[in-house]
């Protein structure tokens, strides 16, 4: 891919760093860039992006356990309607005791996000407010998305299960064969590189 | 001693008959429609079925006296409204008690079943029974004016309430009033769907917002009977077009044709309407058919 | 003479037929399958030529409709509207959700097996059974109501102890109105 076709994308990539302490940034590909920050800097950038880049659309915000490095991962996901561009916020953030800043003053509709990463990962957001009891109803175990959770053993525990399933295996090595090998002719057409 | 024998008999005919015609035409009705939708459709007697079924279903649900009393009090005003009104211009069995009340007691009968089940929707304490309730009020507000007032417009120009009266003046003149006082009809005729709640005015019990509205927490013997007496009341109110309007009827198949062909008029006027929203519908009722009732009023005066 | 197991058969064959060419069916619907509903009731595969309609609240339905994979959560509320519907009841489970929990069968939050916590007369398989399948449930419903086999009210009343024992496991936090029988 040429400069010229990125030319958007860079700018925006020169005005960040110039700007801000990015820990990584680069351009994924054609309309995707990636910056990655500490999670201090989240409010500062989201807020630059907002108001003087024209990412003025809240897309998407996700959350990432990254549980072999003890961390969590937080992913902005933000939409300039002009130039058609994703931007992609990432920040890490210590799997326990750590927390975010809330930021559902800028965008109203990331409370809904925050509450359910909340819910799902037990994550602290600063300041968030909102019923804690949000979409699981009566939950007492640890929050069902944190990968120490033990999805398998607790449904063995609390629910019924018909005979004839006993047999059901477990294909995750084989999936992960699978996603070496080569792709096949007619599915190349199809993937992204 | 043998008139008062004749007369039981004669009401409980005059009963069983408006029953069975009532739901015959809720089976048509549904059959039309479905053939519209071009689908082959429930049979003809599918009513016959669902009021058996609801009668033999166990009813466990308590929310107070009135709850219990609303589908009677609604099959007390059915039965005692088609008491009052001459099925047959002449006959042995039909006459019951038309000579004692007319058209103003008529007017008057009429809504006394609605209220009954207003309490008790109200008592259920279903909140989409209540929007229900006030939605059909609403509703008789909107309908019930240029109905009366083209009831009212016949009164001062034959100068008589009697509804009896009304045929005989039909039989002498040798013509309907459809034709002699042909604003009153029109009048009449466009606040009918308002009366039969079939689309576009079944604002009242719109399943899909209300959940049925005020019958949401009446189901099974409540339930049938109030389908028994929404299809006597069905009757009773085509039998009222019919002795008013279209001259009445001297035997039940004139009867069966006369009521059925005004029956079609809402049943397909509904099939292939969406619902109106509450004050459309009072929009709509106070457009049009208040025009045509004051013209009826206005012309029956002079 | 008129309370005789005689009279009793011909009473319950007359009730039988009308229960079983009347049912009215909740509009309810939890999972992918709701939306197989509409094309069963509509033109295309016209299930109101079987007596079925639908009702629109609990207290006038005969049959409550499983349309699928049920989350813990949602079974909290088919409960309540299973209650609240009136004798004889009937329940359908639909898909392999509802049969034995489907693809979703290691999920933290839908149930495995519903006639665990519901009586369940009839099962359609499939994911999602289509609409000739539904179609097939209802006939296979009818003709077990004709039998007097659709007793899953009745055994519902009777085990009541067991499923609500069931019930409990999941919903910890049990706050419902009592069970009317
Ligand atoms: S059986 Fe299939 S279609 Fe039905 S609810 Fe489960 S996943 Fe959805």
């Amino acid at each position: 891919m040429s400069e010229n076709i990125l030319h958007n994308e860079q700018k925006l990539l020169n005005l960040l760093e110039k700007k801000f302490l990015l820990k990584e940034s680069r351009i994924i590909r054609a309309k995707r860039v990636e910056v990655k920050v500490e999670p201090k800097e989240v409010i500062p950038v989201l807020l630059y992006a907002k108001e003087n880049s024209g990412y003025i659309h809240f897309a998407h915000m996700s959350c990432v356990d990254w549980i072999e490095d003890g961390e969590f991962e937080v992913v902005y996901i933000l939409w300039h309607p002009e130039e058609k561009i994703n931007l992609f916020v990432k920040t890490r953030v210590p799997r326990d005791n750590g927390s975010l800043p809330n930021i559902d003053f800028i965008w109203r509709q990331a409370n809904t996000y925050e509450r359910e990463i909340r819910e799902m990962f037990g994550l602290r957001f600063e300041g968030l407010e909102g019923r804690k009891e949000f979409i699981l109803e009566d939950w007492n175990n640890i929050p069902p998305m944190r990968r120490d959770f033990d999805t398998e053993a607790y449904v063995k525990e609390v629910f019924f299960h018909r005979l004839g399933r006993e047999d059901a295996k477990d294909v995750r090595e084989k999936i992960q064969e699978r996603t070496d090998e080569e792709l096949p002719d007619f599915a190349k057409k199809y993937s992204r590189d | 001693m043998e008139g008062i024998g004749y007369k039981i008999l004669g009401a409980l005919l005059t009963t069983l008959l408006a029953f069975t015609v009532g739901m015959f035409y809720a089976g048509f009705r549904r059959k039309i429609i479905a053939r519209i939708q071009n689908r082959v459709g429930p049979p003809v007697y599918q009513n016959f079925l669902d009021v058996l079924k609801l009668l033999s279903k166990k009813t466990s649900v308590n929310h107070g006296i009135m709850q219990h009393l609303a589908p009677l009090w609604l099959i007390t005003m059915s039965v005692s409204t088609l008491m009052f009104i001459p099925v047959l211009k002449d006959g042995l069995f039909f006459t019951n008690l038309n000579f004692s009340g007319d058209l103003i007691f008529l007017l008057y009968i009429m809504v006394f079943g609605p209220l009954g089940m207003a309490l008790g929707a109200g008592q259920t304490g279903n909140p989409n029974s209540a929007i229900g309730v006030s939605r059909g009020l609403t509703q008789m507000v909107g309908f019930e004016i240029p109905w009366i007032m083209a009831i009212v417009a016949l009164m001062i120009q034959y100068k008589t309430t009697s509804v009896t009266g009304l045929l005989d003046i039909q039989s002498q003149n040798g013509t309907w009033m459809m034709f002699s006082s042909p604003l009153a009809f029109i009048a009449a005729l466009l606040a009918m769907p308002g009366m039969f709640r079939y689309a576009p005015f079944d604002i009242v019990g719109a399943p899909a917002e209300l959940a049925s509205g005020p019958i949401s927490e009446f189901g099974g013997k409540y339930l049938s009977t109030m389908m028994t007496s929404g299809s006597i009341f069905a009757f009773v109110k085509l039998t009222l077009y019919v002795d008013l309007f279209m001259g009445g009827a001297s035997n039940l198949i004139e009867l069966v044709i006369k009521t059925f062909a005004l029956y079609m008029y809402p049943v397909l006027w509904g099939a292939v309407s969406p619902r109106f929203r509450t004050e459309q519908a009072v929009r709509y009722f106070w457009g049009w058919p208040l025009f045509f009732g004051f013209a009826a009023l206005i012309y029956a005066a002079f | 003479m008129y309370n005789d197991k005689e009279s009793q058969k011909i009473v319950d064959i007359i009730q039988n037929f009308a229960r079983k060419h009347s049912l009215f069916v909740l509009a309810y619907g939890t999972g992918c399958g709701a939306i197989e509903i509409p094309p069963t009731m509509t033109s295309r595969y016209d299930a109101e030529r079987f007596g079925i309609r639908g009702a629109a609240t609990p207290r006038q339905a005969d049959v409550l409709l499983i349309t699928g994979y049920l989350a813990t959560k949602t079974l909290k509320r088919v409960i309540r509207v299973y209650e609240q519907m009136q004798d004889p009841k009937y329940v359908m489970g639909f898909g392999s959700c509802a049969i034995n929990g489907g693809m979703y069968w290691d999920s933290y939050n839908t149930i495995n097996m519903l006639d665990k916590y519901i009586p369940v007369d009839v099962y359609i398989n499939g994911c999602m059974p289509r609409p000739e399948a539904v179609i097939a449930g209802f006939v296979k419903l009818q003709k077990l109501i004709q039998e007097g086999k659709a007793d899953g009210w009745d055994r519902y009343k009777k085990n009541l102890d067991e499923y609500r024992a069931n019930q409990k496991k999941i919903i910890t936090n049990w706050v419902m109105p009592d069970f009317n029988r």
